[in-house]
């Protein structure tokens, strides 16, 4: 009877380790899947270098963060509304934060959204706006960018000159620093004369088609500032098919490669990069951070840098201007 | 303070064998199990040290050799490139053209295939496209290298490829000198085949040591021709330690340098020079230990929890015999010796209990033995004080003989001096207890016939037995004690004329007399305590009725004994009620 017992505690024994074992080992491996979080990234516009940096950096930070990366862009940069309704709609998806570069300064107010901000944070990218909803603000100091823009362009055209100004419709609060900053360089420089200042929205096109007009209102005209990529293409453009290639100077702000493509031609003098990559991937971060309850700065200045000829290929601004293998 | 602690450790009952047998093997367990955990765990997380710097190491070999592997195809494709433009008779021509272009469709990791003179002017490119403008090909350092030292292939870094219109490619170019025929003579020119770096980046993507495990790899200058996370470094938001792999060539290394433990595995690419450096990351293989430890830990608490339930069990099965013991031995203590243990457990503790037992039993014995001698003492002591009786009533008999002597009544004499004789003889009985109930009624008969001539016919007295019960046994002595008391109390008082009846009857399995009088009967708070011996009235009355009771009682057990009625002014009736003993005993 004794022994009888003995050995039936004793089996007892090694079905329960047995069981334990087998659940241990279980355990591990169905812990993850349901934890990932899902971020949304939402920017101004589906196409176009700058976008598509922001979001392939967005990708890399997804991935090295273990989130799931949702992608919402309007197919214009003007379809402010167009942009509301994807906040609405990344919301409506289960989104766990938002990364935004706000078409119009309102944009999150518009929306709506009374989880916004609070159990759902929000970092601004790109574009500043003052929203007590968002977290932080990761962009180019847009003021500074006009001024180095400003700066270069005086020094090309030299001490006395005449310029022209593109600038470009947007709610968003970019341009207007930009042009602040730029002026203010200008300011500096009393024997410059801006002869113009158009704005414009911001397509190819209506950009050439302004250069095309001031070209031949001022003939005499030593210098462009442009005061984003598409209008600096426009014009850039413009003046290459006329020949003034060099006579005319062109100052742009941003780098996609059609950009340095005309630095390399000599068409644009020179550039304000932004840092497109940074933004994207410090956006993820600072949105999983924040969904992890770290403490992330309010704001981020990624920097500026001026790009021409001489410096665009040495190699530490190659890998900046370049960040992808394709 | 210590008191507490000490009712506390009292509580826990420490010293019992069931607390020390699970205690102290549970800590056995417990050492053991550590033991072999600890063991295992160091032996185990040397292993996982030693797999996992073999495993980077083969990595590294594995990318080493597809590099290698790699760079040799293009430089096999280089060479036969240069041997088509050393084959052509005048350069460029035609058919040469469609020969590079059909190496080039072979291979989509090509970009461009290029020949400048030694200016820097192009020659030849396939594929066909225009040259950008400011490309400064002469100072780029493919060109150098190639005018340099013109007899050897030379590898550049990665970079981008500026000189053709089209987007912008990350390439690595290869490049070395040549000579080409124009016009019958030979003149020195540069060739370049530019490789997209693509398909180097993804050789490199692929390989992952661990989950955060990576490789890069850099040049001799410690340039970084790549690396996982390229973007990021490029754009100052990362940063790679480099040092290690800088100072040397081949071999792992423990890198603390960034606050994690890193293994730095260097592997270095002869040919070109650049060095391949795996770096894993040793919290991963601390996470395998960790997950080791947790599972050690878990495995322990269940060990630990099932050995204390199996001791719990185990110590209880030992010691809960014991306790039995125990509470039965706290049952004698406090007196009760009907204890009779029939304990099931191992064969030590069975022949404890029926040691126990029958020690219990002689305990027992000899204190039966002690009850049946104290009660031997006082049935002496009684059948003293039956004796007693005897004088004085001999001396009242014999003064009245005396009297009626004197008087000359000598027939009354006869009869006084017959029941008396007839009476002591009874009493005597050969010294026996036990008599016929026929006795005992003889024996009262000649008792009241003494008394009656005695109280010259004050009363009258009638006996009424059943033939059945005069063969019965009973107590001798029983009656005489309560007619004497209904005489003396009962009778000798009265004016009128007295009665006592005597009846033996039986009913059910008992007899029972009943010696009734009609005299004067007494007060209840008496009657209710003569039995219990609570009364006691100055001239000692009362006490033969007792002694009658104790005696019947230590006899036959208290649920036989004397019951008394009475009533003021109209008499007693006592009724004896005994066991139907038959003759044999």
């Amino acid at each position: 009877m004794s022994m009888k017992r003995t050995t039936l505690a004793g089996g007892l024994v090694l079905l329960l380790l047995t069981i334990m074992v087998a659940v241990s080992s279980c355990t591990v491996a169905t812990d993850d899947a349901d934890k990932k979080k899902n971020v949304a990234l939402i920017v101004k516009m589906k196409h176009g270098d700058y976008w598509n940096t922001v979001k392939m950096a967005a990708e890399v930070a997804a991935k090295e963060f273990d989130v799931n990366l949702n992608f919402y862009a309007p197919d214009y940069e003007e379809d402010i509304l167009g942009q509301v309704e994807l906040i609405k709609q990344a919301i409506q998806d289960g989104t766990d934060a938002i990364v935004l570069a706000p078409s119009d300064p309102m944009a999150l107010e518009t929306a709506a959204q009374p989880r916004v901000g609070k159990s759902i944070p929000v970092i601004i990218i790109d574009s500043e706006m003052e929203s007590a909803k968002a977290k932080s603000f990761i962009g180019t100091d847009q003021y500074d960018s006009g001024l180095k823009a400003g700066e270069r362009l005086a020094q090309l055209v030299g001490e006395s000159g005449k310029v022209a100004i593109l600038s470009y419709v947007t709610k968003a609060g970019n341009a207007e620093h930009r042009e602040k900053g730029l002026l203010e360089a200008l300011r500096r420089h009393p024997g410059i004369t801006i002869v113009a200042k158009e704005y414009t929205a911001s397509d190819k096109q209506l950009a050439s088609d302004l250069t095309s007009q001031l070209i031949t209102e001022h003939p005499d005209l030593d210098g462009i500032a442009a005061l984003n990529a598409t209008l600096s293409l426009g014009a850039a453009e413009e003046i290459d098919r006329r020949g003034l290639a060099g006579s005319v100077r062109i100052v742009a702000i941003d780098s996609p490669s059609e950009v340095l493509s005309y630095i390399q031609e000599g068409v644009i003098q020179a550039t304000i990069t932004q840092q497109p990559f940074t933004m994207g991937y410090l956006g993820v971060k600072h949105a999983v951070d924040s969904l992890r309850g770290v403490q992330v700065p309010a704001r981020v200045d990624t920097g500026t840098k001026v790009i021409d000829l001489e410096n665009m290929f040495w190699s530490e601004n190659q890998k900046l201007l370049f960040p992808f293998v394709k | 303070m210590k008191k507490q602690i000490r009712a506390f450790i009292d509580q826990l009952k420490i010293k019992s064998i069931q607390f020390i047998i699970t205690a102290s093997f549970t800590l056995v367990t417990l050492l053991v199990m550590l033991f072999v955990g600890v063991m295992l765990y160091s032996k185990f997380s040397e292993t996982s040290e030693e797999n996992a710097i073999l495993n980077t190491q083969q990595m590294i070999e594995q990318v080493h050799y597809n590099l290698e592997d790699y760079l040799a195809s293009m430089t096999g494709l280089f060479e036969l490139v240069d041997d088509k433009i050393h084959q052509s008779k005048q350069f460029p021509d035609g058919n040469l053209t469609k020969q590079l272009e059909m190496i080039l469709e072979t291979r989509e990791d090509i970009v461009s295939m290029a020949v400048f003179s030694k200016y820097g002017e192009l020659l030849a490119v396939v594929p066909q496209a225009d040259m950008r403008r400011n490309t400064r090909l002469t100072e780029q350092s493919w060109f150098q290298s190639a005018r340099r030292d013109p007899y050897d292939i030379s590898f550049s870094l990665p970079h981008i490829e500026n000189l053709f219109k089209g987007p912008y490619t990350w390439v690595v170019s290869m490049s070395r000198g040549t000579t080409i025929a124009q016009g019958g003579e030979k003149a020195d020119a540069v060739l370049l085949v530019d490789v997209n770096f693509k398909k180097l980046d993804n050789l490199f993507q692929r390989v992952s040591l661990g989950k955060k495990g990576y490789v890069y790899i850099i040049d001799l200058a410690g340039n970084i021709v790549y690396h996982p996370q390229q973007p990021m470094i490029y754009a100052g938001l990362k940063n790679e330690n480099r040092s290690i792999a800088l100072q040397n060539s081949y071999g792992s290394y423990v890198d603390e340098s960034t606050g994690e433990r890193r293994l730095i595995t260097i592997k270095t690419v002869e040919h070109i020079g650049w060095k391949i450096v795996g770096v894993s990351y040793m919290d991963e293989i601390a996470t395998t230990k960790q997950e080791i430890s947790g599972f050690m830990f878990w495995l322990l608490v269940f060990v630990i929890v099932t050995v204390l339930f199996l001791l719990t069990y185990i110590s209880a099965r030992i010691s809960r015999p014991i306790k039995m013991l125990e509470k039965s031995m706290e049952k004698v203590e406090r007196g009760d010796f009907t204890v009779n243990l029939s304990i099931k457990g191992s064969h030590e503790v069975e022949q404890l209990s029926r040691r126990f037992n029958v020690m219990v039993k002689r305990v027992r014995e000899l204190m039966d033995q002690v009850i049946l001698e104290q009660e031997q003492k006082r049935k002496n002591e009684l059948e003293v004080l039956q004796a007693q009786i005897n004088p004085h009533f001999l001396y009242n008999t014999l003064n009245s003989v005396v009297r009626m002597v004197g008087i000359g009544k000598n027939e009354e004499v006869i009869t006084m001096i017959t029941s008396l004789s007839r009476l002591f003889r009874i009493s005597l009985s050969r010294g026996k207890n036990i008599i016929s109930v026929q006795e005992e009624l003889e024996h009262v008969r000649h008792y009241l016939i003494i008394q009656k001539m005695r109280y010259k016919n004050q009363f009258e007295y009638a006996i009424d037995a059943q033939e059945e019960v005069l063969r019965c046994k009973t107590l001798k002595l029983i009656l005489q004690p309560i007619v004497e008391n209904a005489i003396y109390h009962g009778i000798e008082k009265m004016a009128d004329p007295g009665m006592i009846w005597i009846k033996v009857e039986k009913i059910d399995d008992n007899l029972l007399f009943q010696i009734r009088d009609n005299g004067l009967g007494m007060p209840e708070h008496v009657r209710a305590n003569i039995l219990t011996g609570q009364y006691k009235s100055e001239d000692g009355s009362g006490v033969g009725t007792r002694n009658v009771h104790e005696r019947i009682q230590l006899f036959f057990g208290t649920e036989y004994g004397l019951e008394i009625e009475s009533e003021l002014e109209n008499g007693t009736n006592v009724k004896i009620w005994l066991p139907v003993l038959k003759d044999e005993e």
